[in-house]
């Protein structure tokens, strides 16, 4: 079974926004890889005029915000313009343990790969970016901020569609569903896009497993 | 692979593959419908367990709610699979032609689904038949997955949300469904902003399901949205007028509160933080920051309404607090269920929205204000820890206050004491005393305690007789009234009481209020339960004593109590004395 991977349109965020965004994003793919039986919940977002579904499972939902929370938390340390999000479905399977192998064994069957772009506050010394665009030249800033609101808007509308394009597309490589699982176990990590952290996270992950090429979760 | 029905004896693999097209067409219909009319949203019968799921709506592992009559009606018409299903969403909508205003119908968007099957018949496939039919289901179930998701992604949702919302309806639209068959099939006027959108096809041998969707990707023309608020916008240093937010509490930034508990409101009342779109929904809190500052004024006005209704504190105050609670927790139900999993349950029927305001009412009350029929309120005390909780009051006031980052809470808690309206001054101060207090009192079920607090003890000695909020002119009448009105008194005052005084966390403060409320005796009940739920409260001092002639406001529960005691003392004392001497006395 090949590993799908879809790379979704990169976004160009604010910091307060990623939340929202990210929240849409990982509730949907999820959404469409959680083939138990579930509630559908509707979430309607407060920045952008976007109702996105939810599986409805309250395990899910932690998951995703603990992830996103943690991703804030790395944002805020690397300032880095670009970063990637990557949300990985599995199947676990076990395998002898050997020396150097662990024993249970992760197949990445899909990979979702989400770009943000965190635009770094301007001219501002609090890393708030609307405190200071709202002290600052109200008229142009805020002028400016609703037209890239807009765009990402619907920049995020467009995500959301190649989302469901790709569910569509390729369905051969899902895997059975098993009785009683809700939804397909997943991962969330976020490798830096920046040269002098990407070989650090690559240690890391060869000293995590061994060896073994897996992801960090 | 779960079947939702009990396939007796289909050993037949096309049998399940010909189950699986057959309940695709109805699934399909319901989430299309249910996304865009209205009328026919079952929404209000879903339930949060899935225990009582019928087998049919666990077709698909979609669980969507009861399917309404007329959706069955539907199906019941669509009897030949082969036949494909058309769905037309359409809009009515008010034209103006030659003066005359007249509606005409607009189809905004068309949802076909349909099984082809090849006149060739496709050669059999390599794969199991015996797990065949659990690759198409699953396939189906992706399907499904994506065609709800879109659902809620094209123009449409938002087009039938906006018409949903009572308040926001414009006269004059209407969106209306049509599902027809294949040879009922008009072609709509296919403009350029009509979009096409094809979902993959699921192969369900001998044929195939397929579904796509034509829709007008712009529905401006409308004028459907000129009505609407403005698009949420991030108004970081959003503090309101004094009109709309009398009190104001800003809760720290990055807190974030579920403030989903209270959208299961009775009485149609808004809840108090919202988005434009009055539906029952859940919404992705960020923080308590970022609002829309619309809803706020939209919402505010209605709390004003509300909170009128309360009126002052006359001999009404009775029914009047009675009705504080249902724009905060339903009537006559639990809230545990639709409440958000901080909210602990809360208990119908209190009132816990007055709270706030009356701590904030006393502290301004105690330092600005003199009102000539009412004494300044004792501050908080820090030693209501030492009381016993008492009624479940209802935590979603606290935290809805704690959450609305407008204030819209605090203005209808306000609201409520209309002669207080002026106590906005210091919002920021609120919040603070507010937040102090959740975190301050341990068990602060009788918050309005009358001994020094912390921070103002010279409020609290210079005025004994305190006026408070909850003052109520007949509080001088029989114990039993007075037990009534303690009871809600102590409900309410508990918690403003134990509100402010100094910055704690605001989860050590909320984790005070839910002990307090979860200990709380309720609001309605004899006065046999008020005493045994009296009898547990440790009283603060006799300081209470000297107040017993005077039922002004700004009691703690314990001072009420501690009166209501007193007067049982003394009447005791005086049916015996009369016995004896004959002559009333004072108990201590």
């Amino acid at each position: 079974m090949n590993c799908e991977a879809c790379h979704l349109k990169e976004l160009e965020v604010e910091s307060f926004e990623i939340r929202e965004v990210l929240r849409c994003i990982l509730h949907t793919i999820v959404f469409h890889r959680a083939l138990g039986l579930i509630r559908p919940k509707d979430i309607d977002l407060e920045l952008f005029d976007i109702t996105y579904v939810q599986c409805g499972e309250i395990e899910v939902e932690k998951k995703i915000d603990d992830k996103i929370e943690q991703f804030i938390t790395w944002i805020d340390k690397h300032p880095n313009k670009k970063s990637q999000i990557c949300l990985s479905f599995y199947e676990v399977k076990t395998k002898q343990p050997s020396w150097f192998t662990n024993k249970i064994e992760r197949l990445y069957w899909e990979q979702w790969f989400i770009n943000l772009n965190v635009l770094q506050p301007t001219k501002s010394p609090t890393g708030k970016s609307q405190h200071s665009k709202l002290v600052m030249d109200p008229g142009e800033e805020s002028e400016e901020r609703s037209s890239r609101r807009t765009l990402l808007e619907q920049s995020l509308q467009e995500v959301l569609f190649q989302i469901i394009k790709f569910v569509n597309e390729k369905k051969d490589h899902v895997p059975p569903i098993n009785d009683g699982v809700i939804y397909c176990p997943f991962e969330i990590t976020f490798p830096s896009s920046s040269d002098s952290t990407f070989g650090m996270d690559m240690i890391k992950r060869m000293l995590h497993s061994g060896g073994h090429p897996s992801m960090l979760s | 692979m779960d079947f939702p029905e009990n396939l007796p004896s289909l050993s037949s693999d096309m049998g399940r593959l010909e189950q699986i097209v057959s309940h695709f067409f109805p699934k399909a219909l319901h989430i299309v419908l249910d996304s865009r009319i209205p009328s026919l949203q079952s929404r209000a019968l879903r339930s949060r367990s899935s225990s009582n799921v019928k087998k049919s709506d666990k077709w698909f592992n979609l669980i969507m709610g009861d399917r309404p009559a007329a959706l069955e009606k539907l199906h019941s018409w669509h009897r030949n699979i082969l036949d494909s299903m058309i769905i037309d969403i359409i809009l009515i909508h008010p034209t103006d032609d030659d003066h005359r205003s007249s509606s005409s119908e607009t189809v905004i968007e068309r949802w076909v689904v349909q099984y082809e099957n090849p006149l060739i018949m496709s050669p059999q496939t390599t794969s199991d038949p015996t797990t065949r039919y659990q690759k198409v289901y699953k396939k189906a179930i992706i399907l499904l997955r994506s065609l709800h998701a879109q659902t809620r992604l094209l123009p449409a949702y938002r087009a039938s949300r906006q018409l949903t919302s009572s308040s926001l309806a414009p006269s004059g639209y209407e969106m209306v469904y049509k599902v027809s068959s294949f040879s009922d099939v008009f072609s709509p006027p296919v403009t350029e902003t009509m979009k096409e959108f094809r979902f993959s096809p699921v192969e369900v041998p001998p044929g195939r399901l397929c579904a796509s969707v034509t829709y007008r990707s712009d529905l401006s023309d409308f004028n459907l949205g000129a009505h609407i608020t403005l698009p949420p916008r991030i108004i970081a240093d959003y503090v309101g007028s004094p009109a709309t937010d009398p009190m104001r509490f800003f809760p720290s930034p990055g807190q974030s509160f579920e403030a989903t508990s209270f959208q299961g409101r009775a009485g149609g009342r808004p809840p108090l933080m919202t988005t434009t779109s009055a539906t029952d929904r859940p919404h992705s809190w960020t923080s308590g920051f970022h609002r829309p500052p619309t809803p706020n004024q939209s919402f505010s006005p209605d709390f004003l309404h509300w909170s009128r209704t309360d009126g002052g504190y006359g001999g009404d105050s009775h029914h009047h607090y009675h009705q504080l609670s249902p724009p905060f927790s339903p009537s006559g139900s639990p809230r545990g269920s639709n409440s958000s999993p901080r909210i602990i349950n809360v208990r119908p029927g209190t009132a816990p929205v007055t709270i706030p305001s009356s701590a904030t009412f006393n502290r301004y009350v105690s330092s600005n204000f003199s009102e000539p029929s009412r004494n300044p309120l004792p501050p908080f005390s820090p030693k209501s820890t030492r009381r016993s909780p008492s009624s479940q009051d209802s935590l979603s006031g606290i935290a809805l206050y704690k959450s609305s980052r407008s204030g819209e809470s605090p203005s209808g808690l306000m609201n409520h004491y209309p002669g207080h309206n002026k106590l906005t001054k210091d919002s920021k101060y609120d919040s603070g005393r507010f937040s102090g207090l959740l975190s301050s009192s341990g068990s602060p079920r009788f918050g309005f305690s009358r001994s020094p607090s912390r921070l103002s003890s010279q409020d609290d000695l210079d005025d004994p007789d305190c006026s408070c909020p909850f003052d109520f002119d007949d509080v001088d009448d029989s114990g039993l009234q007075y037990s009534q009105s303690l009871d809600r008194r102590k409900t309410s005052s508990s918690i403003s009481q134990s509100l402010p005084i100094g910055r704690k966390s605001q989860d050590a403060a909320v984790g005070v209020l839910v002990q307090m409320l979860k200990t709380a005796p309720p609001l309605r009940q004899d006065s046999s339960t008020y005493m045994a739920s009296m009898s547990g409260v440790q009283r603060e001092g006799s300081s209470v004593s000297g107040t017993e002639s005077e039922f002004s406001m700004a009691r703690s529960t314990s001072d009420a109590l501690e009166e209501l005691r007193n007067y049982k003392q003394l009447k005791d004392l005086l049916l015996s004395k009369s016995k004896n001497v004959g002559g009333a006395t004072r108990v201590h």
